[in-house]
Order: structure tokens, then C-alpha cells, then sequence
């Protein structure tokens, strides 16, 4: 590793103060860290400190995102194979969903990155690992067919809007991929819902398209009208509990599988990285706020929306609430610090989802605005907490 | 004896603890006294250079109380009087003659001292120049004589690493120890002694004065700590402390007449080879403790008083007036390639990160930071450790915003200054420098 060492060292002084690149040091600093932990000694006291940095904890974030990752290119490519009518083996679709997501991540983490170098060399700031997370986060939120140069505005104003005109990491209020999400969500809602998009076809078999249909589940359930029981419904469209849950079947990119989110949850929560009361407590909020329904649905035989009357645990597998509970409202920035607020963050977040699925035709799926909106009060949950916490406190002036 | 169960805190998994082994040292060649690291003093020299002095003569004072006297630790020739940075005093150091002459003070048995006023008490140890060994919480400044405290608290040893422990420097010392308890009954009506539950010492039947137990992890028997869950209204937060080994120097002073330099000190970290107790005497020479038991294959930083809240001295520094730790451990200053993706089997944490959850085994620690500055991103860690339930995370915000009301609200004050935020905080913001520097300015301020 020696190589790795001399490259940096000949290359500093381009970077530093006075060189030719100095305002790319931001740059370089993000490059040579990543390789090496820096030589930083501890000045004052405690000498000693914990060996969890910035970048382990981001790292432990991406490796958690790693199932729903693979997974979901997977799933894009055996969605792309199946209504293109194409052969769908392990490879052939595996290679499928690469060309279609690869191409998304990298204009995402390429764009995005650009945009944090910009800021951290005018404000002379590290480039935070948080970027690394955003980065990966948006694009798994996003369509298959959604257009490159989509992908590249929603990241830039989820970096710019969402985080950087705030300060940066750590001070931003608002989950930035999702706030890139819902800019792409209502800027150009025909590339962002409705049955068409979910499901990249290709091929020379492109007749088949029409045989297949492209609904999520979630445009399913959102039928109006049918005094149906919902479950058939979705059984009618081919979706049984564990179909939904395993998540081979046509959704954004990363968040169909609630089995790969309850995946990387677990490791999330084993490790303490994210916070599992925000994890339960959305769960606990999504059964609650889906239960008396269901109860309803039960006694009275169907209901004239057939999302009210829904098991409540097809509320947990169904759409994003899975991949957002996991990955988007346990984002400790904008989720609040306090323990009690944290649960009742999450409930709320679980609530909010099902609240706008059952009752908002115009979004099918709710668990981004849901996530936005608390992300609106978690200061508030907090300052409350704490107030009422100092009010324990035998004071000392 | 009560018991008392603190929930929050974090004991390190470092290697290097000392045993429990006793050495008595030689006499060192020179002792000195170090003004800078006695908090909250401005030193006004009463000595110069070449000037002859003996054990317990007056070498400085404090300006702002000059009643305050700083005595010789030693009897010789005044060699070097070392200044810093705007002329701070830094060191003054003492030549020891083979002879020492000793300042006599006067002497007082267990009867009389029951009848001795406490006025004329705390005159002779602030004359023996003892006194500066009380601190006042919650700003751990030398108290005021005139007061009165709501209560003094002897803390029996230390959970920060590495600390003597009081079997050592308790061992065949029981009577003197009694005599030291009769006289901060003296001082005070409240007296508490508290010592960890994990001290054998404590079922001792010697040491029956325990009237507080902590069990929990570091800084559990802090006194700040031991004050935080017994208090019950606001004047009770003006307590003062002492170190139970300090207790020994007060009952020594008034038994043999003479000004005491004797102290237990301990020599730990992975980097020192003999890791036990020294019996020898206050300031002295880093070398004469850590030369020929150190290991030299690495770089090593010089700790004094323990790792979480001593200073780093250079290999030429001496011991202070308080400390009796001195650690030795790796500098660490060096890169690793890919740390953040390593599976860390021997990355000690508190958090599950790493591999090294299952990891029983003490690890070597170094003083490298363990990654770059990042901005907070409020994960909570701090709050999850701080002992005395401040919310560190908020607590900075609202001072680095001027809000200090809000700070002082949040138990600034309460702080004991253990620095645990700041040895987990991921970003690696120097939360625990904050609140501290906060509170010596509030201080400052108020003086």
C-alpha cells in the first residue's frame, strides 16, 4: 500500500493552499480518506476515542442498504424480462437490472457529488459521508423508467433544497433524498405514478406489453368504487401476502421487498446505528391506523374503499412503507434526538402513511409526505421533550 | 450504607491496568510544584530562583486569595522556575538537598482535636497548605473558607483509567484514615464517603465510614455523580470533595507535624511495563517513575492524572499537585488503509459496529481520533453515556448559539466534566471541551 501512500503525498500540494487544484481540496480530502483514516491525534482530553467515526456509521448504512440494493436490481430486470417477454434466468436478469439501475446510481452519486464538492470548497468544509447514503437512498425511491436527466435534477435539488442552503449535513430538516423524491413527484408526476412506469420493456417482444399489467399494488388497491374485499382484489391481480412481502413484483427500484428492508432494519438496529424506536414505532403506527378498518371492513362486508377495509399488515409490505420506515425516517438529522419523540416520530410516520393511502385518491402512496411531514416536527417533539425532562431536573444556576 | 445504581456512563475495555503490587521508590533528585494545573489560580511567586527552601515553606500564592499558600514539596534549592506562554508559571522546580529541612507545623491528637474550634481548623490546613485539596462543585474550584459546605464528599478511588485504588494506599493506614474522617467532621455535618460497589474494600469492616455505594460504570463514582443522584434542592449543589488518599495527607499533617509529600501514584497504559503502585512523594519527576519501565518500540504519550481527564506532560514533566496516574499508551499518530470498512475485531467502541462487541479481551487503545471532524448529526450518542442526564447534543448547540440560560437549564452545571460525549460522539466534536470551557468562563465570570 505503499503506492497508495506516495500517490497522495506527491499529489498534496496540488490540493493545498497555493496549488493548482486548491479548491478541490475538499475533493482530495474525501479521496484520501477513504483510504486511509487520517493520522489525527486527540489534543485535549479524553485521549482516547471511540474508534466509531463519521464514515464507519455512514458505511454501516450503505452495507444495510446493500439487500434491498441487489435485490431490487434484480427485481427491475426480472420486471423488464417478464413483460418484454425476454428469458428470465439469473443472469439474464441480473445483467438486465444492472443496465437499467447502474446507469441511475451513477448519475445520481455523480451529480449529487458534484454539488457537495461545490459547496464544501466555497465553505472550505469536509465532504460529509452523509452524501454517500443520500446518494444511494434516492435513486432505490425512484421509478426503473424514470429518465436519467430526471435522476439528475431530483438529486440536485434534494442536495441544493434539501441539505446544502441549510448548512449541510447535520443541519438540514428535511430527509434530502426525499425532498429530491417529492421535487421529481410533483414536478413531473407522469414520469413519477401511475401504472405505466414501474416496469422498463424492451426487447423485440414489445407487443407483449399490453398482456401485462404493470400495477403495483398499490395502484391496485387504490381502485375506487368496488365493493370489493381488498385481498381479492389484489389476489385477482396476481399479489398474495407473500408475493408482496418477498417484493417480485413491479415497484421503484429498492423499495418493493419488505424482506430485504426487514433485512437491513435488523442490521441497522443490531448494530445501533438507526433507531429501532423510530422502526417500531412506525410499524406499531402503520398496524394501528390500518386496524379499525379493518374491523369495519370485516363486520359490515367489504367497504366502498377498498383500502379502509385492508389487512393491516399488507399496509407493512405494500409500496414504500417498508423501505421508508427502514431507511428514510431513521436519518438522524432530521429525525428528532429525543427517545419518547423518536416513538412518537415513527407512530406518526405510520399513521400519516396509511392515513393518505385510505384516504387521499390523489396519492396512492404516502409514506414520503408522511416522512417530510414529521421531518417538519421533529424539533418540535423535541423542544417538548426536553422541556418537560429539564422540568425533573433539580436546578443548578 | 446506601446504594446507589447509576444507569449511565462507559467503561473503556483498555488494556494496561496496573496491578495492585506496591513499590517504594527512591528518593528523587528534584521535585517541583506546577501552578498551571491548579484550576482557577493566578500564582504570585514567593520564591526565586537559587532561593533555599524546606519541606512545607511557602513557594507562591494565589493573588486573588492570598491566603491561599502553595507549600515546597521539598527541601533544597529552588533550580528552575519555568513560565509559558504569557508568562504563566509553569514549573517551579525544587533540587533536593541529602538532607531536607522541614517547616514545622503545629501537631493535634484525636482528643484535641474534638475540642478544637473549626475557624482554627481551617486556618492551620489552609497554613499546612491543605486546603487547596478541597474542591467545590460544581466548578471544582478551591472553596471559599469562610463558607459552609452543604456537604463534603470523599471519593474512595476512581473508575478512570487508571487510578490507585484504596486497598493500596488505604494498607496499614486504617487509624490515620479515621483520624482524617474526625476532621472533615469537623468541617462539615454532611459528610459522605462513597466508594464503587466493586471495591472489596468496601465489606471491610475497617471501613465501615462508607455511607454511599456506586455501582456503575465510569465516571459512576464521581462525586459530581454521587451529588447528582442525592440531591435533592438546589443548596445542596455547592458541595465539596476530596480524594480519600488526600484524606491521609490531611490526618498526617496534624499528626506529625510536618508538611506531606507522600503519595501512592500508579504507572499503567500498554505501553508501561510494570504496571503497579509507587509509594513515593508529590511532584515528581515523570522519569523517575516511567524511566527503564517503559516499552520504547512505540511512540508513547505521557498522560498525567488518567486518561479521560488528565493532560498529556512531556517525558521531562513531574507529577501535580492532585494527580497520582500516570499512563503510559501509543501516540497512534499513524494511517490506516481502509479502517472504515475493517471488521474491527479489536476496535474498541460503544457502539455494535464492530466486531469487537464479541470481543472479551482488553484492547490497547491509542490517542489517535479515529477519523476526521464532521458536522454533528444528532445520533444521540452522548446523551446515551452522559452520567448526569445532560443532553449534550443540545446542550452545545445552545451555547455555541449564546443561548447560555438554555445551557444552564439543561444542567450545564451538573457536567462532571468526564468527557465521555466527546470520547463517543462519532463526528468527533469536542462536545465535553465545550461545556467545560463554558463553565470556566461562567465562572470567570461570576468570581
Amino acid at each position: 500500500m505503499k503506492f497508495l501512500k506516495d500517490f497522495f503525498e506527491t499529489n498534496r500540494k496540488h490540493f493545498s493552499e497555493g496549488g493548482r487544484f486548491e479548491k478541490l481540496h475538499p475533493f482530495f480530502d474525501a479521496v484520501e480518506t477513504f483510504f486511509f483514516i487520517p493520522g489525527i491525534v486527540t489534543k485535549t482530553e479524553p485521549h482516547v476515542r471511540d474508534s466509531l467515526d463519521l464514515k464507519r456509521f455512514m458505511s454501516m448504512v450503505i452495507v444495510s442498504l446493500i439487500p434491498p440494493l441487489f435485490f431490487g436490481i434484480y427485481n427491475t430486470g426480472y420486471q423488464s424480462n417478464l413483460a418484454s417477454g425476454l428469458p428470465v434466468t439469473f443472469m439474464a436478469v441480473s445483467l438486465k437490472g444492472l443496465k437499467i439501475v447502474l446507469p441511475i446510481i451513477i448519475v445520481s452519486y455523480a451529480v449529487g457529488l458534484a454539488w457537495e464538492t461545490l459547496f464544501a470548497s466555497i465553505r472550505k468544509h469536509k465532504i460529509s459521508e452523509g452524501f454517500l447514503v443520500t446518494g444511494l437512498l434516492f435513486p432505490l425511491t425512484l421509478p426503473p423508467t424514470i429518465p436519467l436527466w430526471q435522476v439528475a435534477l431530483g438529486i440536485s435539488f434534494g442536495v441544493i433544497f434539501g441539505k446544502e442552503v441549510f448548512g449541510g449535513t447535520g443541519r438540514n430538516f428535511l430527509n434530502p433524498a426525499l425532498t429530491g423524491r417529492a421535487f421529481l413527484f410533483f414536478a413531473y408526476p407522469m414520469k413519477m405514478s401511475g401504472d405505466k412506469i414501474w416496469t422498463v420493456v424492451s426487447g423485440a417482444n414489445y407487443q407483449g406489453v399490453d398482456t401485462i399489467s404493470g400495477a403495483t399494488p398499490l395502484v391496485v388497491s387504490a381502485a375506487q368504487g368496488t365493493a370489493d374485499f381488498i385481498e381479492s382484489l389484489l389476489l385477482k391481480a396476481g399479489f398474495t401476502f407473500p408475493k408482496l412481502f418477498f417484493g417480485l413484483y413491479p415497484g421503484t427500484i429498492g423499495g418493493t421487498s419488505a424482506l430485504m428492508c426487514l433485512v437491513g432494519a435488523l442490521l441497522l438496529i443490531l448494530t445501533g446505528i438507526a433507531s429501532y424506536r423510530i422502526i417500531l414505532g412506525g410499524i406499531l403506527g402503520v398496524l394501528f391506523a390500518a386496524f379499525p378498518g379493518y374491523i369495519m371492513g370485516l363486520i359490515h362486508g367489504g367497504s366502498t374503499v377498498p383500502m379502509l377495509s385492508m389487512n393491516p399488515f399488507f399496509h407493512l409490505v405494500m409500496g414504500g412503507a417498508a423501505f421508508g420506515i427502514t431507511y428514510m425516517a431513521t436519518d438522524p438529522v432530521s429525525a428528532p434526538g429525543m427517545n419518547i419523540s423518536r416513538w412518537i416520530y415513527g407512530f406518526a410516520i405510520g399513521v400519516l402513511t396509511v392515513m393518505i393511502r385510505i384516504f387521499n385518491p390523489a396519492f396512492p402512496e404516502g409514506i414520503m409526505l408522511a416522512i417530510l411531514f414529521m421531518n417538519l416536527f421533529s424539533p418540535l417533539l423535541d423542544h417538548f421533550e426536553i422541556q418537560f425532562r429539564l422540568k425533573k431536573r433539580v436546578p443548578n444556576v | 450504607m446506601n446504594s446507589i445504581r447509576i444507569r449511565k456512563g462507559h467503561d473503556i475495555k483498555i488494556a494496561g491496568a496496573p496491578s495492585c503490587d506496591v513499590e517504594k521508590l527512591g528518593k528523587p533528585s528534584r521535585v517541583a510544584l506546577l501552578p498551571e494545573r491548579i484550576p482557577f489560580i493566578k500564582p504570585r511567586l514567593k520564591v526565586k530562583v537559587d532561593d533555599r527552601v524546606n519541606v512545607g515553606s511557602p513557594v507562591f500564592e494565589d493573588k486573588r486569595n492570598t491566603e491561599f499558600v502553595f507549600l515546597s514539596p521539598g527541601g533544597g534549592r529552588i533550580s528552575k522556575i519555568d513560565y509559558g506562554p504569557r508568562r504563566i508559571v509553569k514549573e517551579i522546580v525544587i533540587t533536593l538537598d541529602q538532607d531536607e529541612g522541614y517547616e514545622i507545623f503545629p501537631m493535634i491528637s484525636e482528643t484535641q482535636l474534638e475540642d478544637i474550634k473549626r475557624e482554627d481548623l481551617v486556618q492551620m490546613l489552609i497554613a499546612g497548605g491543605l486546603w487547596p485539596l478541597f474542591r467545590q462543585l460544581p466548578f471544582r474550584n478551591i472553596p471559599n473558607p469562610k463558607s459552609r459546605p452543604p456537604s463534603i464528599i470523599v471519593c474512595m478511588g476512581s473508575k478512570e483509567p487508571f487510578q490507585p485504588v484504596p486497598e493500596v494506599y488505604l494498607k496499614d493506614k486504617g487509624d490515620l484514615f479515621e483520624f482524617g474522617i474526625n476532621i472533615l467532621k469537623k468541617l462539615t455535618k454532611t459528610l459522605f464517603i462513597s466508594a464503587s460497589s466493586d471495591r472489596n474494600f468496601v465489606q471491610d469492616p475497617l471501613h465501615s465510614h462508607v455511607t454511599h455505594t456506586c455501582d456503575g460504570v465510569y465516571p459512576a463514582d464521581d462525586p459530581g455523580v454521587l451529588l447528582y443522584y442525592i440531591k435533592k434542592h438546589p443548596d445542596e449543589n455547592r458541595a465539596w470533595y476530596i480524594n480519600g488518599q488526600d484524606v491521609l495527607l490531611l490526618a498526617m499533617l496534624f499528626k506529625t507535624g510536618k508538611y506531606p509529600v507522600d503519595r501512592t501514584v500508579v504507572l499503567g497504559g500498554s505501553l508501561a511495563r510494570e504496571k503497579k503502585h509507587f509509594q513515593t512523594r508529590t511532584g515528581v519527576p515523570l522519569s523517575h517513575l516511567a524511566n527503564g519501565r517503559g516499552d520504547n518500540t512505540q511512540r508513547a504519550r505521557y498522560i498525567v492524572g488518567g486518561i479521560f481527564k488528565g493532560y498529556t506532560a512531556s517525558k521531562d514533566g513531574y507529577m501535580g499537585f492532585y494527580e497520582t496516574s500516570l499512563v503510559l499508551i501509543p501516540e497512534g499518530d499513524k494511517t490506516e488503509l481502509f479502517g472504515f470498512a475493517r471488521l474491527g475485531f479489536n476496535k474498541p467502541s460503544k457502539s455494535r459496529a464492530f466486531l469487537s462487541v464479541f470481543n472479551p479481551s482488553l484492547l490497547p487503545l491509542d490517542c489517535n481520533q479515529h477519523g476526521e471532524g464532521r458536522a454533528c448529526v444528532n445520533c444521540g450518542f452522548c446523551a446515551g453515556v452522559c452520567p448526569v442526564d445532560i443532553l449534550p447534543q443540545f446542550t452545545y448547540k445552545s451555547i455555541l448559539a449564546d443561548e447560555i440560560e438554555e445551557a444552564l437549564d439543561h444542567g450545564l452545571l451538573d457536567c462532571v466534566e468526564c468527557g465521555l460525549c466527546t470520547y463517543v460522539c462519532p463526528s468527533k466534536v469536542a462536545l465535553g471541551d465545550v461545556l467545560k470551557n463554558t463553565k470556566k468562563a461562567y465562572f470567570l465570570e461570576e468570581l
